[in-house]
């Protein structure tokens, strides 16, 4: 919202703040200065009137002229000039030496190619003047030489945007500002004073210009309306338009322009209807009919629904209540007679309206902050008596106020200590009356808890610690004393998803991977072609702003090819990549959001030649996704994962899989990229990658404490045993089928420590269809050193059992 | 037999000389010494002697037992060197480089979020999760910001359709969800499952329907920080977001907390810094978080006694904070994960 610091002295006359003082108090008061404008010629010292007396070439420079200029002293000064269109006799505005020019602009003596010059002609721009930038500034005029140019020009002014909270409803006018500025300097605020006083009724006489105003809608408690018989429309005066101007509105004539100022003074939105439009001389604020449509002042045809409040003649509705009117009823070059409104809408139906529409104005934005219900007839009034000056005509009837003011004054209890209390520091009593005092309220202090009476210009304030905020605010918040942190120890963990992503990053980073950060939303197409049409449709947004982000992810391994595809074509090569980060699935039906930990590793490893080592392959990334399921406190040794199936993003044969979010409450998918998928995101050669999504409330488990657990001291017993399988046969189903057996026939004088496979064989030598698994078995007493005997008795039966009760031959 | 001796010495001395490997040495120590040893044999051809050679004999065999065992010593040990030399490759170049530096590095805003976590971990705030979907009662109603509020623009929220039904987030009511626009619902959600008095900070992403350019982002990071007790006030909030700002930009930053608004807290403001040493920004205010005490209206919405406790909350934006510490100058570098980028900003 635009400030003119020339209106906002009107009600300030003792104001005696600059402007860069006030940028600096604005944000403090709660007001942030978004931009600060200079308009007309700043306070600018030596620059003055000058005359030209000569004007010569310059002996080196073909654009360049000498002149010797009168400047009021007793001798001309030389100054080199660039520009074109002066002659002599002209006067110009001369910055002496020593004259500092809008934007810092220093002038000092100089020499333009060998000519020595004393000063500058200047241009309009030159002196923030609005006009032709590039030619000088011909005073047609003829001031007296060496008259400072501020001499010459009206003053400037200075134009504060500022970032009005929506709490502050009370500040959107000139006259809202300046009650907090008075408060803040405790200066004595002067509003305009009011000419007219008419009658009001509760409907209109017969000499109103209407027969009937009624509402019926809820979300209008207040409405009134004025009638003026006879103005002349035209121009508005040339200070309106300039006023107006300077805030960024376009004049449009007398009538229009005055409710837009007054608007700007008051922060009450005004509408002038022209009488003549409004059909029966009934004015009707309801709700619109579904489908009903207005053409608004912006030329665009509304379709209006129900839930939208107008204000309608019997016939048609004529304003979008609260935000703008129609072209039906516009006061134009023709009209005679008006009936003013000024009114009090909900903010949440404006607000709505606004919404819906898709348009914001001048008077939604103030009715969405509530304008002050008390300032409905003040406005009014000054309307008509600028109306009356300036346009013409008379205030026919009463003015017609229909409902009431929805809100009045309110009285707030509050006891002194209960402000300091908040605060945290010491104030006196009255320090605190008299800052409640300079922001217009009124305090009662008669009992202990005070009574303070808030006027309803602002809304917001209306509980005790609204009050604390206010006394803050215009204490300064500067005032708050430095204290040094005191706390009392609290007994909390980090909850166990932050601490698992520092954990696996810090992992991952160990590996050589590089953090990467993605966006969460992507575009529909990638997800449906890698992941499943039906999982896609679960993810998508009701609301996106673009079909490339249109869908929840349900992995992060996209993303993480993206990273490789940029970094490829950058010339940066390709290196492995991690991301921690929330993604989506759906399952049975409901949606989960998961935290997933995923890394891609491209599988050519970046070696050196003189570097040995061993490339990377699926048990390498199989590892890393073990000890993140490590890391995440779940036991990992265990996993059995699986042949990854009907998972286009993953090549099949080539990857695996493990957990469910319904069991395990994670699922991991570990080895080759499709190479398909590597192949349309234009990467070189195969990709491997890991990724395990976690229900967050995985992380929720207490982590259990470690405790020590006594071994053995005597020597273990290993046996091999190599056993012919199908070759489709995983590794994992064996060797937990010859677990099994080998732990039921050890009896109790001994353990089976541990079965693991160590050899796989497939080809020569063995039947089609078969592979070799090898497997070590470890046995231990706890108790003393086995005998190859005890062992070897206990082996012979294991051997017979998988000979006998299962599809393994041994080999 | 001296003589016999003798050239078993002298022969083993020749061939020891050839041995190159360790079964060869067995072997030939096998042969010398082994159950049919020639020294052996020697051995056993004592007891034959005639008793009054015998000591002389055993005297010479003993002899010749020693200086065998010293070349036996001495062959092993060059043997093992020779075996302890192969397993060496050629001579390395200390000079060239090592594939395996250097290590990963964190993504900065990373960085960044844990410099601001520790940072309050030291005076005893712990993390806190939340979720990236969130209902609309916990991210707007729940935090005093009614349907009709002017802070609550349904433009600026992305939402999920009517009627999804999530597994794991639950809701108050009917109300729709939406991907939370800020961490706040944290706060919610924290208070009514644990028990004052509390003190966390909530890392996490946030969303808002906003068009990407040099300083939005779709998504974006940021930090809640909640703090309730018993008789908590605004120098309190004050003294903790200085020593957080200290901590992070060093002694030099200046604060100052400007009046503000937000529907959770009452009175809110902005915390501005300004820093000498800040390039472009260098000696202005700068707005670096909002922050405020919790409003009564949030306590009464998660059946706290408004009375009774008192609190202070605070957030502030990870990637803006990340861009005034490193000078990045546009937000979607973060975004785009250039390894050139990312390297930047290894700690």
């Amino acid at each position: 919202m635009k400030i003119s610091l020339s209106w906002l002295k009107k009600y300030l006359p003792s104001l005696e703040a600059t402007p860069d003082q006030l940028e600096e108090v604005f944000p403090l008061m709660g007001l942030e200065v978004e931009s600060v404008e200079t308009t007309g010629i700043p306070q600018l010292d030596n620059v003055v009137v000058g005359e030209i007396l000569t004007r010569d070439q310059h002996p080196d420079a073909d654009r360049l002229s000498v002149c010797q200029v009168s400047v009021g002293g007793a001798e001309p000064v030389q100054i080199v000039c660039g520009a074109q269109n002066h002659k002599v006799g002209d006067r110009v505005p001369v910055a002496l030496v020593g004259a500092v020019l809008p934007g810092d602009f220093k002038i000092k003596p100089s020499k333009l190619r060998g000519v020595p010059s004393a000063g500058m002609m200047c241009s309009p721009s030159e002196l923030n003047l609005p006009g032709e930038p590039k030619g000088l500034l011909i005073l047609e005029d003829k001031p007296e030489i060496g008259t400072p140019i501020n001499s010459v020009f009206a003053e400037g002014d200075i134009v504060f945007d500022l970032e009005v909270t929506p709490n502050r409803g009370d500040s959107l006018s000139h006259i809202g500002v300046a009650r907090d500025l008075a408060a803040w300097y405790d200066l004595q605020l002067v509003l305009p004073e009011l000419t007219c006083d008419p009658e009001t009724a509760a409907q209109p006489t017969a000499e109103s210009l209407l027969k009937e105003v009624r509402i019926d809608a809820a979300a209008c408690p207040y409405y009134t309306a004025w009638s003026i018989q006879g103005v002349k429309l035209g121009p508005s005066p040339d200070w309106m338009q300039a006023d107006l101007q300077a805030l960024g509105l376009r004049p449009i004539n007398n009538v229009v322009d005055i409710t837009n100022w007054v608007m700007l003074e008051c922060g009450q939105p005004l509408h002038a209807f022209d009488s003549a439009k409004i059909q029966e001389q009934t004015l009707l604020i309801r709700q619109a009919t579904k489908g009903e449509k207005l053409t608004t002042l912006d030329e665009k045809e509304r379709t209006l629904s129900e839930d939208m409040m107008v204000i309608a003649d019997k016939n048609r509705s004529l304003v979008v209540a609260g935000v703008m009117g129609s072209l039906d009823a516009e006061v134009d070059d023709n009209t005679q007679d008006i009936v003013l409104e000024s009114a009090y809408f909900n903010p949440g139906s404006i607000r709505k309206t606004s919404r819906s529409l898709i348009l914001s104005t001048d008077s939604s934005y103030r009715f969405v902050r509530d304008v002050d219900p008390a300032g409905v007839v003040f406005a009014a009034r000054r309307a008509i008596d600028l109306i009356l000056e300036i346009a013409g005509g008379k205030l026919v009837g009463p003015g017609v106020i229909v409902g009431g003011a929805p809100r009045a004054d309110r009285v707030i209890s509050v006891t002194p200590n209960f402000i300091q209390k908040k605060c945290g520091f010491a104030i006196s009593e009255e320090q605190v009356q008299a800052t409640f005092e300079r922001l217009g309220f009124t305090v009662d202090t008669s009992a202990e808890a005070w009574q303070v009476t808030v006027p309803s210009f602002r809304s917001e304030v209306d509980r005790p610690i609204d009050l604390v905020e206010e006394f803050l605010r215009i204490y300064g918040t500067a005032n708050i004393p430095k204290t040094d942190v005191s706390l009392r120890a609290i007994h909390r963990r980090n909850d166990g998803l932050a601490n698992f992503n520092t954990k696996a990053s810090e992992y991952l980073c160990g590996q050589h991977f590089n953090e990467c950060y993605h966006y969460s939303l992507r575009d529909e197409d990638t997800f449906t072609k890698w992941y499943s049409k039906a999982l896609t449709q679960g993810l998508a947004l009701a609301n996106p702003l673009t079909s490339e982000q249109s869908h929840l992810r349900p992995s992060l391994i996209p993303g993480l090819l993206d990273a490789l595809k940029l970094n490829n074509s950058r010339g940066n090569g390709l290196s492995p990549f991690f991301e921690l980060g929330r993604t989506f699935t759906v399952h049975s039906g409901k949606l989960y959001e998961c935290a997933s930990v995923a890394f891609v590793l491209p599988a050519e490893a970046e070696q050196l030649p003189w570097q040995s080592g061993s490339g990377n392959d699926f048990y390498k990334v199989k590892g890393l996704v073990q000890q993140l399921v490590n890391l995440a406190g779940l036991k990992a040794d265990r996993l059995f994962f699986e042949s990854c199936k009907d998972a286009p993003a993953w090549e099949e044969s080539h990857a695996g899989t493990v957990g469910s979010i319904a069991r395990e409450q994670f699922t991991a998918q570990v080895g080759l990229v499709s190479l398909q998928m590597t192949k349309d995101w234009d990467i070189p050669g195969p990709v491997f990658a890991g990724e395990i999504s976690f229900l967050p409330r995985v992380f929720e488990r207490a982590a259990k404490a470690s405790k020590f657990s006594a071994f053995s001291l005597y020597p273990p017993v290993t046996k091999d045993l190599a056993l012919l399988v199908s070759e489709s046969s995983l590794a994992e189903t064996v060797r937990k089928d010859l677990a099994k057996v080998a732990r039921e026939h050890v009896g109790k004088s001994f353990n089976v420590e541990a079965v693991s496979a160590f050899d796989v064989y497939q080809g020569k030598g063995l039947p089609e269809g078969k592979k070799s698994l090898a497997f070590r078995i470890h046995f231990r007493s706890n108790e003393k050193t086995l005998t190859d005997n005890e062992v070897g008795t206990v082996f012979d039966n294991i051997q017979q059992v998988i000979k006998e009760k299962t599809d393994y031959a041994i080999r | 037999m001296e003589e016999k001796l003798q050239a078993i010495l002298e022969a083993a001395s020749k061939e020891a000389v050839e041995l190159n490997a360790r079964p060869d040495f067995e072997a030939f120590k096998a042969r010398l010494v082994g159950p049919h040893g020639s020294l052996t044999d020697c051995v056993k051809s004592v007891g034959k002697l005639p008793k009054e050679e015998r000591p002389l004999a055993g005297k010479a065999v003993n002899q010749i037992k020693k200086a065998l065992e010293a070349l036996f010593t001495e062959t092993l040990q060059r043997i093992e060197t020779a075996e302890m030399q192969a397993l060496l490759g050629p001579a390395v170049d200390p000079s060239l480089p090592s594939a395996h530096f250097p290590a990963g590095t964190r993504h900065p805003l990373s960085q960044v979020r844990d410099a601001i976590s520790e940072i309050f971990r030291k005076i005893g705030f712990t993390i806190a999760e939340g979720s990236e979907l969130e209902s609309e009662w916990y991210c707007f109603d729940a935090l005093n910001t009614p349907d009709d509020h002017p802070a609550r623009d349904e433009q600026d929220t992305l939402f999920l359709p009517e009627g999804l039904v999530m597994g794991n987030v639950d809701k108050k009511a009917d109300e729709r969800y939406v991907m939370r626009t800020h961490t706040s619902p944290v706060q919610i959600r924290t208070l009514l499952k644990e028990e004052p008095p509390l003190r966390i900070v909530a890392p996490g992403r946030a969303f808002r329907r906003d068009t990407v350019d040099a300083t939005h982002s779709a998504n974006f990071h940021q930090i809640e920080g909640l703090y309730v007790e018993k008789d908590c006030n605004v120098t309190d909030l004050k003294a903790v977001l200085d020593y957080f700002l200290q901590e992070l930009f060093g002694s030099e930053v200046q604060t100052r907390l400007r009046p503000s608004f937000f529907p959770f807290t009452e009175p809110s403001f902005e915390l501005d810094m300004k820093l000498p040493n800040l390039g472009k920004l260098s000696d202005q205010w700068i707005e670096v978080m909002g922050c405020g005490m919790v409003d009564p209206e949030v306590f009464k919405s998660v059946g706290y006694d408004p009375e009774a406790w008192s609190g202070y909350a605070f957030g502030m934006g990870i990637e803006r904070l990340a861009m005034l510490l490193y000078g990045v100058d546009d937000i979607r570098y973060f975004y785009q994960n250039d390894l050139r980028f990312l390297r930047q900003f290894t700690s």
